[in-house]
């Protein structure tokens, strides 16, 4: 089955950056780009290697875009990445639907910041705690470093045994607000 | 005697920057291959390959006294250089060397052993009247006493590991409450770290200046100073930029400065290159905090405005030649300044960021030098430090340097990690640090953002990963490729298409 659209209308994508930032990108291949109701000329090419490049007012910039998966895209750009959520108008007005409805969390889980082992633990289920409090020594890089509660709250469980090896993001504790 | 071959015990950049001056000496040198990183950068610099690969052994390679020892001789090689790191600090490798012959490019094992102590080293300081931090008079034996010492000599109060470095084994302590369980991690980092949980006590200077001078001694009695380099610009202890020399300096403190740190260097008869550590505070009252009795990362910014190659020094020295230079020869030429590229993830915490470099372009010009110990297809592993090239700027004055700095960021391209260059760009844009205006809180209290972006970058990362999507999108609605539509979308779009079926 061929869709076929009329040439007149426009193609529409919203990308939306983790800080909430928007996009808002019209006709993504045509001459008649437009970025947040701006006429913008961007040029992207792959060289010989397959790397890609970006041209915008004669800057040329090695670009790539190091994870996707669906809609998510992380891309990196001067050495920094950036998150986006790429959406259509029709999935972004579904997304800002179900946000709206959706309760706003008590439960704050906190994650390992990066991998190591854990040689202390200086909490227990039930501690009421201050935010910035620390709760569990991380050793990596042979650094001893202090994870602290992001913010105040009763201690509801904790995922993670003394001398325990953990990877990024793992979490660690739970704490109810 | 005449060095005419060299053990380079190390790796990455630093093995690299040896070579070439080694082979600017006429010295044949010998390099280390462990299978940890078969297919390293620094071993097509080194003329012949020692490998390593076959090691079984529970002690990493560069840190196998034993068989680095027994390769030299084997190989008959004249001379060992250990670089940073490893084993460029124990006295036990410069001991074996010694009793085995070879000469170590460095001090005597007996001079790494005390100043490799900060105890020890403090109380010679303390012999020739350095100014010094007050503080314990030697190591702790337990919490009770280091609590005595604090109450007296008032709190912040800082715990360090005797044989410490890098800032590990070290312990802030704000009030009298803390000092237990501070002692409790102090001790126990360093006993992890370093093989020896000895701590001592001494007055925190808050937000201090961390500046050092390089000397060099030669075994005859003869010492410079080869002026000073700023490295305040520090997260966790880790330098991150340095420069040479320092805008907190005038000729007046420098004098006094470099006198003490020759005054250190002659009371251990200190013979190669080493680094006198001070701390100033904000009245510029100065403290000696230790000597390291290596060569340093941070080295190339002394020899851009010094114009002195300091591995040919530490070589020729250790050959038992004398200086060819006295203080007046040294003169500091305009302003260098070096950035740290560390695999790191400056957004994710500075975390290492291992993976494998697709593709590095470095900026070239007269006034840019740049060690890496990397290239294109070099892969970053975990068991190494995260450092993988140093940039090193020259500029006719401060400003200047930083211009230049900047401008070389910008055109140093590495594809596949990510690296520390957008903070050192953030770092160079601050205004405060422009004015000089800095002290090792810097990053801490100064910056509000970690890492450097263009006005443009973000919308450009937008777009791209739009343009992305939706060429996917695309795709899957047409099943097939319409040439006719083809012609107005773009080749990009076209090209990953074709691929993709």
């Amino acid at each position: 089955m061929k869709l076929s659209r009329s040439k007149e209308s426009d193609t529409e994508y919203i990308a939306v950056s983790a800080r909430d930032k928007k996009y808002k990108v019209v006709n993504p291949f045509s001459e008649d780009l437009k970025i947040n109701s701006k006429k913008i000329d961007i040029k992207i090419f792959d060289d010989e290697n397959g790397f890609t490049y970006i041209l915008y007012k004669r800057k040329k910039y090695l670009v790539e875009i190091v994870e996707k998966s669906q809609n998510k895209y992380t891309v990196l750009i001067n050495g920094v990445s950036y998150n986006f959520t790429i959406e259509t108008p029709i999935s972004y007005k579904r997304k800002k639907y179900l946000e709206k409805n959706k309760s706003k969390s008590k439960v704050e889980l906190v994650g390992a910041p990066m991998p190591g082992k854990i040689v202390e633990i200086l909490v227990d289920p039930g501690t009421k705690v201050k935010e910035g409090e620390a709760l569990l020594i991380l050793e990596a890089m042979k650094m001893q470093n202090e994870i602290t509660a992001p913010a105040a709250g009763n201690i509801k469980k904790i995922f993670v045994r003394q001398n325990d090896i953990v990877n990024k993001e793992d979490v660690l504790v739970e704490i109810v607000k | 005697m005449k060095i005419k071959s060299l053990l380079i015990a190390n790796r990455g950049e630093i093995t690299i920057r040896i070579t070439r001056t080694a082979g600017k000496l006429g010295i044949k040198t010998y390099g280390i291959k462990t299978s940890k990183e078969p297919n390293a950068h620094y071993l097509t610099f080194v003329d012949e390959i020692i490998d390593f690969s076959d090691s079984t052994n529970d002690i990493p390679e560069f840190l196998d006294v034993e068989r680095i020892v027994n390769s030299a001789k084997k190989n008959k090689i004249d001379a060992i250089h250990p670089g940073y790191g490893f084993l460029a600090e124990s006295p036990f490798f410069a001991q074996r060397c010694e009793e085995e012959g070879i000469l170590l490019i460095g001090p005597s094992p007996q001079v790494i052993y005390k100043m490799g102590n900060k105890t020890i080293a403090k109380q010679i300081a303390s012999r020739y009247h350095i100014p010094l931090l007050k503080g314990s008079q030697g190591n702790l034996s337990n919490p009770k006493e280091a609590r005595v010492i604090a109450d007296k000599i008032g709190y912040p109060v800082i715990f360090k590991a005797a044989a410490g470095g890098g800032g590990r084994g070290m312990r802030i302590v704000e009030k009298s409450s803390q000092i237990e369980k501070m002692y409790r991690l102090a001790t126990s980092e360093a006993e992890k770290a370093f093989n020896d949980p000895s701590v001592f006590i001494e007055k925190y200077v808050r937000n201090p200046r961390h500046i050092e001078f390089q000397i060099v001694g030669d075994k005859h009695g003869n010492y410079i100073h080869l002026g000073e380099r700023e490295c305040s610009v520090q997260r966790k202890h880790q330098k991150l930029i340095e420069e040479s020399p320092s805008p907190a300096l005038n000729e007046t403190l420098r004098k006094k400065m470099g006198d003490a740190a020759i005054n250190i260097a002659k009371a251990t008869n200190y013979f190669s290159a080493g680094t006198v550590e001070f701390l100033l505070d904000d009245d510029k009252n100065y403290y000696f905090m230790e000597m390291n009795t290596r060569i340093q990362v941070e080295h190339p910014v002394t020899e851009m405005v010094t114009g002195v190659d300091l591995i040919e020094l530490q070589i020729k020295v250790a050959q038992g030649e004398r200086l060819n230079l006295e203080q007046k020869d040294i003169i500091l030429k305009g302003w260098a300044i070096e950035c740290r590229i560390n695999a790191e993830d400056v957004q994710g915490g500075f975390s290492p960021y291992l993976g494998l470099i697709d593709k590095v372009q470095y900026p070239r010009s007269k006034n840019i030098r740049i060690d890496s110990g990397i290239a294109d297809s070099s892969v970053v592993t975990p068991y190494y430090d995260s450092m993988i090239a140093k940039l090193i700027v020259h500029g006719e004055n401060r400003e200047k340097a930083i211009s230049n700095s900047i401008n070389a960021l910008n055109k140093f391209w590495i594809r596949g990690i990510k690296t520390t260059i957008p903070f050192c760009k953030a770092v160079l844009m601050n205004k405060k640090f422009k004015n000089g205006d800095f002290n090792t809180s810097f990053i801490e209290k100064e910056m509000d953002q970690l890492y450097h972006q263009d006005k443009d970058d973000e919308m450009l990362a937008a777009y791209l990963a739009t343009f992305d999507f939706a060429a996917a999108l695309e795709t899957d609605r047409t099943t097939h490729i319409d040439f006719e539509q083809g012609k107005n979308i773009s080749p990009w779009v076209l090209n990953k298409r074709l691929r993709s079926l």
